[in-house]
């Protein structure tokens, strides 16, 4: 296990160099640049050029990517252009708004996707599980800024939440708890535009995953001795169904994790995600690079947390060495 | 010895101050970004511009719906007869908002600031009269000799842009060469002082910033009452601006820093007449998006296809486009046709006397012989002697709804008289990056206007700027025409008089109109909307259109 761990760990680093890496080279090489932004605003040439020296961005390509590399080995990603903040601190800062919202959405979607998907799976036919199932596919169909515009719309005519943003002016003044009260009230906007489609996409895997599991010679077999469907399905057939949905939920973590920038835009959400909208669009290329990296981090994270809960779904992939010399052996 | 001794009006330094036990006014307002610093010398981006607007003041201010110049800081001023030396005094018992007070030396080292080459300031850029810094002393606490290198027709109104910082919390910084990172996003609120109506009270990164009332704030109203009227205003970041719109209709935000879409124009209407939100026109805007050929001579491309130097091309392109109908198409009817880049609703310097090239696809298609572009094979599309298709590519901003359906407007219209057009929309960067090395036949952009003086946005005009886009940087004109703009710009810059200023300003509106290095098919109307909560706010048409003057805004 601690192999597999050291060699998973070993590949999430060249994961993030290589992400982070192709962010920052990419940005750097598109056409226009920082500097590009002051054309139109009166500034000379020579301003503009200077504008360019003053941040390294007339040095060759090759030169300022070795300088950022040996940086960031010591995780050191730079200074922002746009914030002249260090990107470590500005990607921490947006990480842990990006985590709330990511945590709350994955709670909310394992909720309602993995109920749904468990009443799906196991009935075929029957009123609510069609009803559920053309839920599903709508909300799989919605781009994610078409659901967030319409959850804005929502909040906007009804008044219940917030139309945007973290928080109240001065709400964590009144205390930790009226501050919390307050960002609950900001969450469900956000949360929701991130987990109805999730839920929609749990509730597909676990319905067909459950549905796979209760075609099975035990199950069948389980039903034949007359034991109740329900029990078959919570007691027997949820714990092997919900492999596929472990096998996801890390990658879901990760990239919930690494921030949706349309939701966090539009519903005006301060994360990670912004941040690199924010970045890219003003071409701050050691901004991108980091916020990159974080998204990388988090999506290797959590590819590390699917494996291990899919280790503890399936007994199997415990010990997978020791089965295969078993088998040798037999 | 010209004496210009200007009094403040609608500003006082003295009279009583209100306190009293009423209820806080606070008013909520929207930015589609974050500043990136709050120091205005170092930074340059228009978010910063508003936040400067609101915690800082300057000596002196153009009015953004008069354009007259009108004192702040300056109590009064007198103008040597040649123009070339300013003499400010200060009022007097002014403090920051820390309680430090006000002097000239503040003033001194405002200059010194933005031409320190190790800040790179973009005011230091701005603040210059023929590439020269302005050479300021201050012979006394409450006075301020500013001399210009030579003869400027703008005066100090130069002066409107310069914030005036406190020289006792970044003087440090300015002498340790470390002026360009002081008051970034991480500075503690307090340290932020200013001469402003309002201090910064909190800034939550990506959510809002929060201003509230300067205590110490030195104007009254014409009445002695306290100033600002508000005793908190908010900032909330939205980045999308139908989020905003929709946090207006609702009344979560009071009001917003853009003008309205014409998109949006139609719901923000109903929303009017159900007295949600009040709807404020503001008359024809000051940028008419605009379309330029590329005139760099010794370009491959102009080699194959020589006529895309020719004004009669242009002149052909300005008769093919139905003005009247791009405005309906591209703005939905809120436009008005324009023939120059000074549009209607820049008062002062607009010219309504140009030749004009107006809709006559006829008159086009005879321009366009005269070059000896013809129908050769019958299939519509003109080519030259050569047999090359006359025609080019149209390089806009993707993305950009009005430039989008703009480019593709006209691309339309010329194609009705045989040009073989085509749009190529790419991103921001791309537009600028292509426009920067040359590499485009034709661009349709806008810019935005920041200063109405024309001696201000001097790139643009002569043949040496590099903001004269469709060929910047000339070492010498390289035509008669740009040659006699460039003559008259001169004299324009260094002419006192506005009259002959605005004459001679005519002169090269006229020569532009005739040649056409730029086209402008329409202006778009603006409107603002803001909350019914809202008084005693003086939008005007350059941004920011209601912060510029934050002191009377008001709660109803």
């Amino acid at each position: 296990m601690l192999r597999y761990l050291t060699r998973r760990v070993i590949a999430a680093v060249v994961l993030v160099a290589v992400v982070s890496s192709g962010a920052l080279l990419l940005t750097r090489l598109a056409p226009g640049d920082f500097a590009s932004e002051l054309f139109g605003s009166g500034a000379s040439a020579q301003s503009i050029a200077r504008e360019r020296a003053r941040y390294g961005l007339d040095r060759p390509v090759a030169a300022q990517y070795v300088d950022w590399l040996a940086r960031a080995a010591r995780f050191d990603f730079g200074v922002s252009l746009v914030y002249h903040r260090p990107v470590v601190e500005l990607v921490r800062q947006r990480a842990a708004n990006t985590a709330v919202l990511a945590l709350v959405a994955l709670l909310v979607a394992t909720l309602i996707g993995l109920p749904a998907g468990i009443i799906t799976g196991s009935r075929r036919r029957g009123v609510v599980p069609s009803t559920i199932r053309g839920l599903s596919i709508v909300l799989l169909s919605l781009p994610s800024l078409i659901t967030s515009l319409v959850f804005v719309l929502i909040a906007a005519r009804t008044g219940w939440v917030p139309t945007g943003g973290m928080g109240s002016a001065g709400a964590w003044e009144g205390g930790t708890l009226a501050g919390l009260a307050d960002l609950a009230r900001h969450l469900p906007l956000p949360a929701l535009a991130i987990a109805l489609p999730l839920a929609a996409m749990i509730e597909r895997v676990q319905s067909q995953s459950l549905g796979d599991v209760l075609k099975m010679p035990f199950a069948l077999a389980t039903l034949a001795r007359g034991v109740p469907r329900g029990r078959l399905v919570w007691r027997d057939a949820f714990r092997p169904a919900v492999g596929p949905v472990a096998a996801i939920y890390g990658f879901v973590l990760g990239s919930l994790l690494s921030g949706s920038f349309v939701v966090e835009v539009v519903t005006a959400w301060p994360g990670l995600g912004r941040l690199m909208y924010d970045a890219l669009r003003a071409r701050d290329l050691y901004l991108v690079a980091g916020c990159a990296a974080a998204g990388s981090i988090f999506l290797a994270g959590g590819s590390l947390l699917s494996d291990l809960v899919q280790a503890w779904a399936d007994p199997r992939l415990r010990q997978p060495e020791d089965g295969k010399r078993a088998g040798e052996a037999a | 010895m010209v004496a210009a001794a200007i009094l403040s009006g609608a500003c006082r330094s003295d009279g009583p101050r209100t306190g009293g036990t009423a209820p806080v006014k606070a008013l909520v307002s929207s930015v589609r970004a974050e500043p990136r610093t709050f120091n205005r010398y170092s930074g340059r981006d228009s978010i910063l511009e508003v936040v400067t607007d609101l915690m800082q003041d300057r000596l002196v201010r153009i009015d953004r719906r008069t354009q007259e110049l009108e004192p702040r800081l300056a109590e009064s001023w007198t103008t040597s007869a040649d123009g070339l030396t300013c003499t400010v005094k200060l009022r007097q018992g002014i403090t920051f908002s820390d309680g430090a007070p006000f002097t000239s030396a503040d003033v001194t080292f405002a200059f010194r600031a933005i031409y320190d080459e190790k800040t790179g300031s973009a005011l230091g850029e701005s603040m210059r009269v023929d590439g020269k810094p302005l050479a300021v002393s201050a012979p006394d606490p409450s006075t301020v000799v500013v001399r210009f290198p030579s003869p400027f027709g703008p005066g100090i109104r130069l002066l409107d842009n310069l914030a005036i910082l406190p020289r006792h919390k970044l003087e440090g910084a300015l002498n340790a060469g470390a002026l360009a990172k002081a008051w970034d996003l991480s500075t503690p609120p307090a340290e932020i002082v200013g001469l402003g109506p309002f201090v910064l009270k909190a800034y939550q990164p990506g959510q809002r910033l929060v201003f509230e009332r300067n205590p110490r704030y030195w104007c009254t109203d014409a009445r002695g009452g306290r100033l600002p009227k508000l005793d908190r205003l908010t900032l909330e970041i939205m980045p999308d601006q139908n989020t905003e719109l929709l946090a207006l209709e609702t009344g979560q935000i009071d009001f917003t820093q853009t003008e309205v879409r014409p998109e949006d124009y139609a719901t923000l209407k109903r929303a009017a007449d159900q007295k949600k939100i009040s709807l404020v026109d503001l008359g024809v805007g000051l940028d008419a998006d605009s379309f330029w050929l590329n005139l760099r001579p010794n370009r491959a491309a102009t080699a194959r296809r020589p006529w895309l130097l020719r004004a009669e091309l242009r002149r052909a392109i300005s008769h093919a486009v139905d003005r009247k109908a791009f405005a309906d198409t591209v703005f939905l009817g809120a436009a008005v046709p324009v023939y120059g880049p000074i549009t209607p609703g820049n008062q002062r310097w607009y010219s309504p006397d140009l030749p004009r090239f107006d809709y006559d696809p006829a008159a086009a298609r005879r321009l366009l012989a005269g070059l000896g572009l013809t129908d050769r094979d019958g299939d519509g599309v003109l080519a030259d002697r050569a047999g090359t298709t006359a025609g080019f590519t149209i390089v806009t901003v993707r993305g950009s709804t009005a430039l989008e359906r703009g480019a593709a407007f006209i691309a339309q219209e010329l194609k009705k008289i045989g040009l073989a057009v085509e749009v190529a929309p790419l991103d921001v960067g791309g537009v600028i990056d292509r426009v920067e090395r040359g590499d485009y036949d034709a661009v349709y952009f806008r810019f935005l206007t920041t200063d109405l003086d024309p001696a201000l946005n001097i790139e643009l005009w002569i043949s040496s700027g590099s903001a004269h886009i469709w060929n910047p940087s000339q070492t010498k004109p390289a035509t008669d025409w740009e040659r006699q703009i460039d003559s008259l710009m001169a004299r324009q810059i260094a002419t006192l008089d506005m009259a002959q200023r605005k004459a001679l300003f005519d002169q090269v509106q006229r020569i532009v109109a005739e040649q056409l290095p730029m086209i402008q098919f329409a202006a778009p109307r603006i409107s603002l909307a803001m909350s019914t909560r809202v008084a005693g706010a003086t939008p005007a048409l350059l941004r920011p259109a209601i912060l510029w003057n934050p002191d009377t805004l008001d709660v109803r």
